[in-house]
């Protein structure tokens, strides 16, 4: 039996379902007609292990687990971990300073971009955008803690 | 009808003084900004520019605060079509097919679409509004929570219509995103579920952060920029126009979008983002080509599109008529009118007809003005696409973690949507469809607490949904909906979701 | 819990830096953290008091939402800002409760009164005992007996559960000794307010301003008042107290600064806030929404704030846990 799309799928609902159901230890349940903060929460993750069990079943239909073509993997964890790091680094840093760096460093290391059109292209951008939100709408994004 | 007329010329007569229409253009300027750019909703924007409207007269206060409202929503799909960033729940249909239109050079199309679907809705809404606001509010107020139930109920059914992708994967998504709109404090007891003690969840998780994530950083992470070079599409100037063809097709949708919004719009509550879903849904339901939907259909963006602006309209009418919120927006406008002493409520127009009538009458020429203001930048927005696919990703990540960040000046939302953004990624690789996520996001928790308010007001009783008039038709047109699918299914054995899957199966997917 | 405290070490690390200047307070932008969205009264007083308050310094107030979980983001990300005078929080009687809720429901309590320290009432709005005007009642005694003959039949829309809206209930039922009524949570005032209007709720009591256009509109009657003295805009409902019940109740709203704010900054800010509120601009704007007045000073609202918080303790008590 080859392992098939579905099968990794299903058996990841039917995990994400018991785990809300073991979760949910002290939700009161309540009754039928009157249910309790568990109650819902239980019916829907019962529900997602139902038709995680049914994607299992059915797992025939879907392509081959080998099958899907991982080749954008690199790019992507490259861009979720630079992004990562500006998540964690933008309100400490500001948004400039933090929001250049990131652009930067995503042409710089993912795109192979030249390093002076990079921070040109990025100071740019990000100034152009913070002056936006300051001046024309006041609604001033995280400051850098140098500036006061 | 003769004497609304009468005032409505009066409304226009103090609509057209030169400092009313001054501030009409200011409030749709701002309103197509704070649209535009993400993260700054019309809620907040609304809010800041609250204090700067102190010293206006109060018809030139609620003109220019509207028109940020209604000229946010025109703005709001732009972002959505270009870089697939929903800016807010509404337009997150409209970033299906917009965006696709946008990869196959139809950009200028799709967004001239939206503006005029918008225009029509949004002149349709004002209508509907001038000519029967006091009838409808009073069936606005007998939408009770077992009415709102039935109703959402019509939407989950709906949804089996909203997804490309087989029922089995369509409710599972669906189930996914009900749990997460569960996370948070339980309204009606207290209880906090599943928060894992982060006050950041307290309050459950936002819509724009797991739509912006699955949408838009979902959509950058599967497409590294070696995969785009060379086909980037600059659209020519002549083209952006829509065809004879594209008009032809948006004409239907736009119709029947602007009379589902303003219903759903009217209904006081925070259901009318489910009107651009259930649009969608509907445009899918009764299109000719249902296989086009999420790759390109102009009737996916024309249907959600005008509806989300005809429900932005219906909501003034219980705000004007009543006096109640149909939700933040209205209750930030009826403070702002407060705050310039017109005490919102029944008596309003007796009372203080100008501000009334002026107001209405705005509306017309706002959307006239937000239509004029729109098409000629539809040329400017498109040539964002012009910057090369390498360049513009680390923009539109920016303008996610901007749009996200903004909305509750939280990191934990921006958290949210990078944890999301990879969910959307591997969700692709598994070929499930993130849009009933969103939309099962968006119904759970009023669902959840319509339901129970239903049963606190009925004492335990499931009668109740029967026994009002209301809900007994929204609970028998689901029934009807599914007896007639389930009909369809027995005698054809084969329905569009077979053809699709054939038509897949035809060409090799991308 | 420690990751939280890790993170917020952390935090306060990067935080403290810059915090070198010690020069007249202020020397910058203020913030105001508002525990509630726009369109709240929190958020309608915040921003006018905010605009005078910068006539005053010299220097930026602005206005910041943090709004959820019933006002509880908003405190919280209050009690652990640095308390330096330049982030404060505006709240309402939310920001008495939590800890108690907390006790309720076995937690570890998230804020505590003590985490802040009161500048100034902004205003105190009694609310109403209101109900549909289609019911039969027409006075609050009509209501009462009633309610009494029919335990658990009547029901009564509020903002939000443990809410300043939710908890008068409470107090109104322990003096009256009616028996529970049934209680349907809604997502805050206005909602509130509509179900009431729509009959899905029999009675709710509500704010002066915000119900006032409904009443004159004689969509909902105004049986009796939890003020002190009846209202100047509704000189014919009477207080329960009149009627023989010892009940007093005003949402209102405030404004804090976290726990360990210099004393000399606390005072340059309560003194400008009583300036500020003294403004005819300031008070124009209560006027016209309907509020009357209220206002407090640091040492006035402390005294309030200790007896308010003690029935409201008792109300969320007597409310117990639901479901």
């Amino acid at each position: 039996m080859t392992l098939r799309a579905d099968h990794v799928a299903g058996s990841a609902f039917v995990v994400f379902g018991i785990a809300i159901i073991a979760l949910s230890g002290d939700l009161p349940v309540g009754k039928l007609s009157m249910p309790g903060s568990g109650f819902l929460p239980i019916i829907v993750a019962a529900m997602t292990i139902v038709f995680g069990a049914a994607l299992l079943l059915r797992s025939r239909e879907s392509q081959p687990f080998s099958a899907i073509d991982w080749s954008d993997g690199k790019h992507a964890a490259a861009v979720t971990l630079i992004t990562a790091v500006a998540t964690g680094l933008y309100i400490y840093l500001g948004f400039i300073v933090t929001m250049a760096a990131m652009m930067i460093a995503l042409l710089i290391l993912i795109e192979r971009r030249r390093p002076l059109y990079a921070a040109v292209y990025s100071f740019a951008v990000v100034l152009t955008t913070f002056a936006a939100f300051e001046y024309l709408l006041k609604t001033p994004l995280p400051p850098s803690p140098l500036s006061n | 009808m003769e004497v609304t007329l009468l005032n409505l010329m009066h409304g226009f007569s103090v609509a057209f003084q030169l400092d009313n229409l001054w501030y009409a253009f200011l409030g749709c300027l701002v309103g197509t900004l704070v649209g535009v750019l993400p993260g700054i909703g019309p809620l907040s924007g609304i809010s800041i520019l609250l204090p700067v409207t102190f010293g206006l007269n109060a018809t030139q206060a609620v003109i220019m605060l509207a028109g940020i409202y209604y000229g946010s929503q025109y703005g709001g799909s732009t972002t959505s079509i270009l870089m697939r960033i929903p800016g807010e729940a509404s337009s997150v249909m409209t970033c299906i097919d917009g965006n696709a239109m946008a990869r196959k050079g139809r950009a200028g199309s799709a967004l001239c679409i939206a503006a005029v679907g918008s225009f029509i809705a949004g002149t349709f809404g004002v209508i509907m509004l001038t000519i029967v606001a006091p009838p409808l509010a009073t069936i606005a107020l007998r939408f009770g929570p077992p009415e709102y139930t039935a109703l959402l109920i019509l939407g989950l059914v709906f949804l089996a219509y909203m997804s490309s992708t087989s029922l089995v994967r369509t409710l599972l998504m669906a189930c996914v995103g009900l749990m997460l709109g569960m996370i948070g404090i339980d309204n009606m007891t207290g209880h906090f579920r599943y928060s894992f003690d982060l006050v950041e969840l307290g309050d459950g998780i936002g819509i724009v952060p797991v739509a912006v994530g699955l949408f838009g950083l979902g959509e950058i992470l599967s497409t590294p920029s070696h995969k785009v070079t060379g086909e980037v599409i600059s659209p020519k100037y002549r083209e952006l126009l829509p065809n004879r063809q594209e008009w032809k097709e948006s004409a239907w949708p736009i119709a029947r979008g602007s009379v589902l919004g303003f219903i759903i719009g009217i209904i006081p509550g925070s259901a009318h983002v489910i009107s651009s879903f259930l649009s969608y849904a509907l445009e899918r339901r009764v299109s000719k080509h249902p296989e086009e939907f999420g790759k390109g259909a102009v009737a996916g963006v024309a249907g959600p599109e005008s509806a989300n602006n005809a429900a932005s309209t219906g909501a003034f009418v219980p705000m004007l008529a009543l006096g109640i919120p149909t939700g933040p927006i209205t209750a930030v406008l009826i403070g702002a009118l407060m705050i310039h002493g017109v005490s919102v409520g029944p008596q309003l127009v007796n009372d203080h007809p100008d501000v009334f009538w002026g107001f209405v009458a705005s509306m017309y020429v706002g959307n006239l003005m937000l239509l004029l203001l729109n098409l000629p930048l539809v040329g400017l927005f498109v040539s964002v696409l012009r910057i090369p696919y390498a360049y513009l990703y680390p923009l539109i990540i920016m303008f996610c973690i901007i749009g996200v960040y903004e909305v509750n000046h939280s990191v934990v939302d921006v958290w949210i949507m990078l944890i999301m953004g990879v969910v959307g990624y591997a969700l692709r690789k598994f070929s499930f469809d993130p849009a009933p996520l969103v939309l099962g996001l968006v119904i759970a928790p009023i669902f959840e607490q319509s339901l129970r308010q239903s049963l606190i007001m009925s004492n335990g009783n499931y009668l109740i949904f029967f026994s009002r008039p209301i809900s007994a038709a929204l609970i028998a047109i689901c029934i009807i909906l599914l007896a007639m699918s389930a009909m369809t299914y027995m005698l054809k054995r084969k329905d569009w979701r077979d053809k699709l899957a054939e038509a897949e199966a035809g060409e090799p997917s991308a | 819990m420690d990751r939280r405290n890790f993170l917020m070490g952390t935090a306060s690390m990067f935080a403290v830096a810059p915090a070198f200047a010690q020069d007249a307070f202020p020397s910058h932008t203020i913030t105001i953290l508002c525990a509630f969205p726009p369109g709240g009264a929190n958020d309608i007083v915040t921003r006018p008091i905010a605009a005078a308050m910068e006539d005053i310094f010299k220097h930026p107030v602005v206005v910041e939402t943090k709004a959820g979980a019933g006002g509880q983001v908003g405190a919280q990300v209050a009690a652990v800002a640095k308390p330096d005078g330049y982030t404060l929080l505006s709240h309402n009687n939310g920001i008495s409760g939590y800890a108690e809720v907390d006790k309720l429901f076995g937690r570890q309590p998230k804020t505590q009164r003590s985490d802040f320290v009161p500048l100034a009432r902004l205003i105190a709005d009694p609310v109403l005992l209101l109900v549909n005007a289609d019911l039969p009642y027409k006075t609050a005694k009509d209501f009462i007996d009633d309610a009494k003959k029919r335990p658990g039949e009547i029901v009564y829309s509020s903002g939000g559960l443990y809410g300043a809206t939710h908890l008068p209930v409470a107090l109104l039922e322990k003096a009256t000794g009616v028996a529970q009524m049934r209680h349907l949570p809604t997502n805050g005032g206005g909602p509130a307010i509509t179900a009431l209007l729509g009959n899905n709720a029999q009675m709710s009591t509500q704010t002066v301003s915000a119900s006032l256009a409904h009443i004159k509109a004689g969509k909902l009657r105004a049986l009796a008042s939890f003020g002190a003295a009846r209202s100047k805009a509704l000189p014919d409902v009477p207080t329960l107290k009149e009627l023989g019940f010892d009940v007093e109740y005003y949402l209102w709203v405030g404004l804090f600064a976290p726990k360990g704010t210099p004393a000399s900054a606390v005072a340059t800010l309560s003194a400008a806030i009583d300036k500020a509120a003294a403004t005819e601009q300031f008070k124009a704007t209560l006027d016209k929404l309907g509020l009357e007045g209220g206002y407090l000073n640091a040492a006035g609202f402390a005294k309030f704030w200790e007896a308010d918080a003690k029935s409201s303790d008792i109300a969320v008590q007597l409310i117990g846990k639901q479901g």
